[in-house]
């Protein structure tokens, strides 16, 4: 793999800005992270989010020791501009707003003569069809049998309502000394001319702890969180948070895109550590009851090697 | 549900209950994830909702089926379709504000669109133009309401810069270095207290059309909701039991037994009557129990405890004056579940402290939607055997402490006191985010000594 992929560190988080490489993470390394942006077509909802992806720690760690990516000091690598590059900004902001502008009316020019024609007739038909629509609407709160200011006070208001956007119609075109354009607010900083991440790019994950910019793992169970993450990786899993299941990570056979988790995996910082039998009691069950395995991982410090113990609800009885 | 097979009706049963329990359904699984092929393309004129998808159980070997890896193919390229497109909107529409990094507040200069009736507040500020100190107010947002808006895609932040700019040409209508919003991550996280970790939190709450401000002000013009006062009588009896605790143990202990207990009549008078088991067994108690009590633990010298409460959130359907917001509808805690075990006893008894009591739960009304407008309509029924009482006797009048009281109708008619035990008198949500998944939490004071179970 040739090129690595930045990643943008600031406050020991670790973000991806560049779809380019969501997709090169996803497909090439196996790595998900999460969104944790708002999609901006789609703002009022939580089930899709969009960038920045955030990556979990140990999915920083891997791909810093495996070479597939490197870390970037964000803050410092939003550089001062220069006013030359303030001024070029400007000039292309100014030349997409003009266009813009250009474009819609030429477009509204080759339109006006057939709306013309249309209008009248158009607007008739408006009219008609509110006074349809509002006699739909007396009758029908009669019809509830509400008081008798009911239906009168909803028929002024339908007819209220529509009468607004008529009166707006003649002003629009006269406040068009200043037309309205699309503006594009810029998401991702690698367009930028004073961005540059030259002199604050991290190869290790020692160097970048030493640079200060990040601390992960920082003692034996992060690093014994790191060291699993990395061999389930290895297999050829796809790991996501287990947050959610009472465990460390997810466990995926494929993308989890697609397919459903096998294993809830919890971290044990090292083969002496003790596991409380009610702990078992409660992994099996919850594991069962979301028709997932745990998966007990193991951390020996000292062979530096994994063992794995799954549990799984026996069912007898 | 039986209820509704007794009464027949012809009133079908309403869309709304049969959609609901589609979602608990699907909700219930979290493990299944979004799926983008499902999402709206940005052309559509009315973005909707949708809803997560289906997934298979495993890949088969050597990486998926033909139809497998081409399912997963279209989904990873809607995904990124959807990522992609770009923050548009309207010259008309767009806002514009100014980051000071060194206050770590955004000066809003142009105001546009519904954000601002619940953000930003107003503050004085000194700006010194020209050697003439000029004092003037002004609209300023929180770093987490500055990025919320930016990234999504309402308002263009300039980051304030030392370069002079009004006079450089080619160079007007800029108030600063344009902030991405990478830059806008990057630079507002970590300032004004906020964590990442919160601002999800915020972002979170806001997609869903909360209103959510901080609890604790920020600086002094911050509007808070005015001081939600604390319940007096635990105020006191606290304050009292410090007091008794310096004095000694051993005399509390004589005092509470004293004061609680009266020897001469250990079952009072008016508890003869089987019926108010409630002050029964209060006479009974001889050690003080509840969160009236203060706790018996030793508070190690003050850590500072992450549970702490960071946001105020309001409903949507709330009203809310932003310069006077009301009480706020719940309170936030925000943690790092990576590295913030369970609160401690301490820990909830300082939260719980802090928050107002309330009303109990209305009990949960088994009735069919048909019902339910029959009694809307109907006319509501006689009220006039509540309001008027049998006049009562002298006899009883001088000794009321000898008959059951009538006048008082408490409460104990709410049969089934696990709704309110559940509830608890006291709630509070602790928002968990580990690694940018957040999942909430509530906390609720359970009031079992209120609810005598015999």
């Amino acid at each position: 793999m040739a090129r690595r992929i930045p990643l943008r560190v600031s406050n020991n988080k670790a973000y991806v800005w560049d779809i380019d490489d969501i997709a090169a993470l996803r497909a090439d390394h196996h790595i998900c992270g999460v969104l944790i942006g708002t999609l901006p077509h789609l703002s009022q909802q939580n089930v899709f989010l969009g960038v920045p992806l955030l990556l979990m720690p140990e999915e920083v760690v891997l791909l810093v020791d495996k070479h597939l990516a490197v870390l970037v000091d964000d803050p410092t690598a939003h550089r001062h501009p220069s006013v030359d590059a303030l001024r070029h900004w400007n000039a292309e902001r100014a030349a997409a707003a003009k266009h813009q502008i250009g474009a819609a009316e030429t477009k509204e020019a080759s339109e006006k003569a057939a709306k013309l024609s249309m209008s009248e007739e158009a607007i008739r038909k408006r009219r008609e069809r509110e006074e349809r629509r509002a006699a739909a609407a007396r009758a029908k709160a009669l019809a509830e049998g509400e008081d008798g200011n009911a239906p009168e006070a909803s028929g002024s208001g339908s007819r209220a309502a529509p009468s607004a956007p008529f009166e707006q119609r003649p002003s629009t075109p006269s406040a068009q000394a200043t037309p309205a354009y699309t503006i594009t607010l810029p998401g991702s900083s690698s367009d930028l001319q004073w961005y540059s991440s030259e002199g604050c790019t991290y190869e290790s994950v020692a160097d970048a702890q030493a640079a200060g910019i990040w601390t992960y793992p920082a003692d034996l169970h992060e690093r014994a969180k790191c060291r699993v993450f990395r061999d389930l990786w290895e297999k050829g899993n796809f790991m996501g948070g287990g947050v959610k299941f009472g465990g460390d990570f997810l466990v995926y056979p494929g993308d989890p895109m697609r397919y459903h988790s096998h294993f809830v995996a919890t971290v044990i910082d090292s083969p002496v550590s003790t596991i409380k039998p009610m702990e078992i009691v409660a992994h099996g069950r919850l594991g069962t009851a979301t028709k997932k395995a745990h998966l007990f991982c193991g951390w020996d410090d000292e062979k530096q090697e994994v063992s794995y113990f799954s549990i799984e609800w026996a069912g007898f009885g | 549900m039986d209820d509704t097979l007794e009464r027949p009706t012809s009133i079908s049963k309403p869309v709304d209950l049969v959609d609901d329990g589609e979602d608990e359904q699907s909700s219930g699984e979290e493990d299944q994830g979004p799926d983008w092929t499902k999402i709206p393309s940005v052309s559509t004129a009315r973005p909707f909702i949708p809803k997560r998808g289906e997934k298979d159980f495993e890949p088969t070997a050597a990486g998926g089926s033909g139809l497998q890896r081409h399912v997963l193919d279209r989904s990873r390229h809607a995904m990124l379709e959807a990522l992609s497109a770009p923050r548009t909107i309207s010259s008309k529409s767009v806002s514009y504000a100014v980051w000071y990094p060194d206050i770590a507040r955004a000066h809003v200069t142009m105001s546009r669109g519904i954000h601002f009736t619940n953000m930003g507040h107003s503050v004085a500020r000194t700006t010194s133009v020209e050697d003439s100190k000029k004092f003037a107010k002004r609209l300023e947002l929180l770093p987490e309401e500055t990025l919320y808006l930016v990234e999504r895609g309402a308002m263009l932040c300039w980051k304030a810069s030392d370069l002079v700019l009004t006079d450089a040409p080619g160079l007007d209508d800029i108030d600063g270095v344009p902030m991405t919003v990478q830059h806008a991550f990057a630079e507002m996280i970590g300032t004004a207290d906020l964590t990442l970790e919160q601002y999800q939190v915020f972002a979170y709450l806001k997609r869903l059309g909360y209103v959510v401000t901080r609890t604790k002000p920020p600086n002094p013009e911050y509007p808070v909701p005015s001081l939600i006062e604390p319940p007096k009588k635990r105020r006191v009896l606290s304050c009292f039991g410090r007091v008794l605790q310096l004095v000694q143990w051993p005399l509390q202990l004589l005092l509470g037994l004293v004061s609680r207990f009266d020897w001469w009549r250990p079952i009072r008078l008016s508890c003869l009557q089987i019926s108010d088991t409630r002050s029964l067994f209060r006479s009974l108690r001889f050690l003080p129990g509840g969160h009236d009590v203060p706790l018996h633990v030793k508070v190690s010298p003050r850590v500072t405890s992450p549970y702490e409460i960071f946001y105020n959130v309001y409903k949507p359907s709330t009203p809310f004056k932003k310069t006077a917001p009301p009480p706020p509808d719940y309170s936030v805690v925000v943690v790092n579940a990576r590295t913030t075990p369970m609160p401690t006893l301490t820990e909830l008894a300082a939260l719980f402290g802090a928050l107002p009591e309330l009303p109990p739960p209305l009990p949960r009304k088994r009735q069919s939607f048909a019902q339910h407008k029959a009694d809307a309509t109907a006319p509501p029924p006689a009220s006039t055997s509540q309001t008027t009482h049998p006049p009562s006797s002298l006899v009883q009048r001088l000794f009321p402490w000898a008959f059951p009281s009538r006048a008082s109708p408490e409460p104990v008619r709410n049969a089934n006191p696990f709704l309110s035990l559940k509830t608890g008198k006291k709630m509070v949500v602790i928002a968990a985010v580990d690694a940018g998944m957040t999942s909430f939490f509530r906390f609720g004071e359970g009031v079992f000594t209120e609810w005598p179970m015999a």
